[in-house]
């Protein structure tokens, strides 16, 4: 059995909390709580016939004037970095969050979450916001962690790449 | 610090130091392996740490931190639910050091601003997407610089106004079902709304079938009847392609007609106190709303205003017609292919 540390990362409100409920517990919740510090879960994976158990560190949203301390992100072997699909400008909360972790930690393994897609009213994403992203060369996913969609897939790629 | 009594020093740091529940391990130098312990350990864990033990095996949320290469603090780790923990990584003399405290009750308060906070984030960001919608991101933009008052005063501008209207569509609306027409009318509205956006219009208001669109208010570098009729025409064409798509699947073929006026108009907040709107009123938007009721499809009619603020375009034919509530006018018409032969309504 192999143990991983992973952190999600994103500004505040774009869902980072509920996309890990969804992964860990299958559990959604409309009421949005914000998330003080870091909470802890953890969930066992089979990758390729390896026992891999997931450390997911749920940590709280980016702010104007409450940064993410990078030492929680000491030990971490992958990231997941969220965006609000409804709001392009937490993409560039994820671009300083990125910015800061290459600077802090180096470069780990990431994958972008573009949340919230079951909002397709809402949805706000152009082609240039997804040019921007695909510059990182990271994985990137639309999902939603009300419906399910793509949660369970994203978490198992960034598992996969952790591992190979 | 100096100037504190040690009586009063010592009664503050006891204190302090009682609300924080404090727990600790002295770790081998170098090593995550428990030498020593003391503390309240049952607050943080249901298994008390052991001498000879790893700190790791015991709090998986030191995975990978440890052994402590240089000091580091985790601020408001979530240990057990509604639990909140300080944790702190010291480096000393022949030892390391991990410092465990309690911060539930300063977390649980700062927890409420937060959530306000938050709260008023996301709201915020619904209300801008709702305006940017509804009045366009480059007013929106203008009106957060200052540049643009939403008054009901209004503001008084030379301006060009296009009315756009699906000819038929009321006995289109009577043969189909709600479901079909709202479809329908999503797809001409695709066709109609970007080419006033990319012609830097405004958008008025939707009515059902028909667009109100006002050129000159926001930034240009053309003039704002060139962006109007340039308007116009692209969303001819652009229907002219949809309704060869509806042609090819068999579905009914719908035309557009287009009407433009320019002139003064007041540009301000229209409404009760409950409920208001941004709009234009003056004389030229009544006679571009007559144009348009007049124009067949693929028909643009333009006022005298603007046929000569165009220089004049010999494209377009001068034509007299009797209007409602106006009389006889000079106006000038142009008319583009907007449907195929077979299957228009």
């Amino acid at each position: 059995m192999i143990q991983k540390k992973i952190c999600i990362l994103g500004a505040a409100g774009v869902g980072k909390t509920s996309l890990t409920a969804q992964f860990v517990y299958s559990k959604f919740s409309e009421k949005y709580m914000s998330t003080m510090g870091v909470k802890i879960d953890k969930k066992m994976l089979d990758i390729d016939g390896i026992q891999v158990n997931l450390m997911i560190w749920d940590i709280h949203g980016e702010e104007k004037f409450k940064k993410i301390t990078t030492s929680y992100l000491r030990g971490a072997a992958g990231m997941i970095t969220v965006i609000d699909g409804t709001r392009p400008e937490t993409i560039q909360t994820a671009h300083e969050i990125l910015t800061r972790v290459h600077t802090d930690i180096g470069n780990i393994p990431n994958i972008f979450l573009l949340n919230k897609h079951d909002l397709t009213d809402a949805w706000d994403i152009s082609e240039q916001n997804m040019a921007e992203l695909q510059k990182y060369n990271n994985p990137i996913y639309t999902t939603s962690a009300k419906t399910g969609e793509h949660v369970e897939q994203s978490f198992h790629a960034l598992a996969q790449l952790l591992i190979s | 610090m100096n100037h504190l009594p040690t009586t009063l020093f010592q009664y503050l740091a006891n204190h302090s130091i009682q609300q924080l529940e404090p727990a600790w391990l002295k770790l081998e130098k170098h090593s995550d392996i428990i030498i020593d312990m003391g503390g309240t350990w049952q607050h943080y864990s249901p298994k008390i740490p052991q001498t000879g033990q790893s700190a790791t095996t015991i709090f998986d949320v030191l995975l990978g931190m440890l052994p402590i290469h240089e000091s580091f603090e985790l601020p408001q780790v979530q240990l057990k639910n509604e639990q909140y923990t300080d944790i702190f990584a010291i480096q000393d003399n022949g030892c390391d050091w991990l410092l465990f405290c309690d911060v539930t009750q300063n977390t649980l308060q700062l927890q409420q601003y937060q959530q306000v906070s938050n709260d008023l984030i996301l709201l915020k960001a619904q209300m801008k997407q709702t305006l940017h919608r509804y009045i366009g991101h480059e007013v929106v933009a203008r009106i957060e610089q200052g540049e643009m008052l939403l008054d009901a005063a209004g503001e008084r501008k030379n301006i060009s106004t296009l009315f756009v209207d699906i000819r038929g569509f009321t006995p289109f609306n009577e043969r189909h079902d709600a479901q079909i027409v709202m479809q329908t009318l999503n797809d001409y509205m695709n066709c109609m709304l970007p080419p006033i956006m990319q012609h830097h219009g405004m958008i008025d208001k939707i009515m059902g079938d028909g667009v109100m669109a006002v050129f000159g208010v926001l930034p240009s570098q053309h003039h704002s009847s060139l962006d109007a009729l340039q308007t116009a025409k692209q969303m001819i064409q652009a229907v002219h392609q949809l309704n060869q798509q509806r042609l090819n699947q068999g579905l009914e073929q719908l035309g557009i007609g287009v009407g433009i006026a320019s002139g003064e108009a007041v540009l301000g907040v229209l409404g009760s106190h409950e409920r208001r709107t941004f709009t234009a009123i003056g004389r030229h938007v009544n006679l571009a709303a007559r144009l348009e009721s007049n124009a067949r499809v693929g028909e643009i009619l333009i006022d005298e205003a603007t046929h000569q603020a165009l220089a004049k375009p010999i494209s377009f034919t001068p034509v007299t017609l009797t209007l409602k509530g106006i009389g006889q006018t000079d106006i000038f018409s142009q008319t583009l292919p907007c449907t195929s032969n077979q299957g228009k309504l």
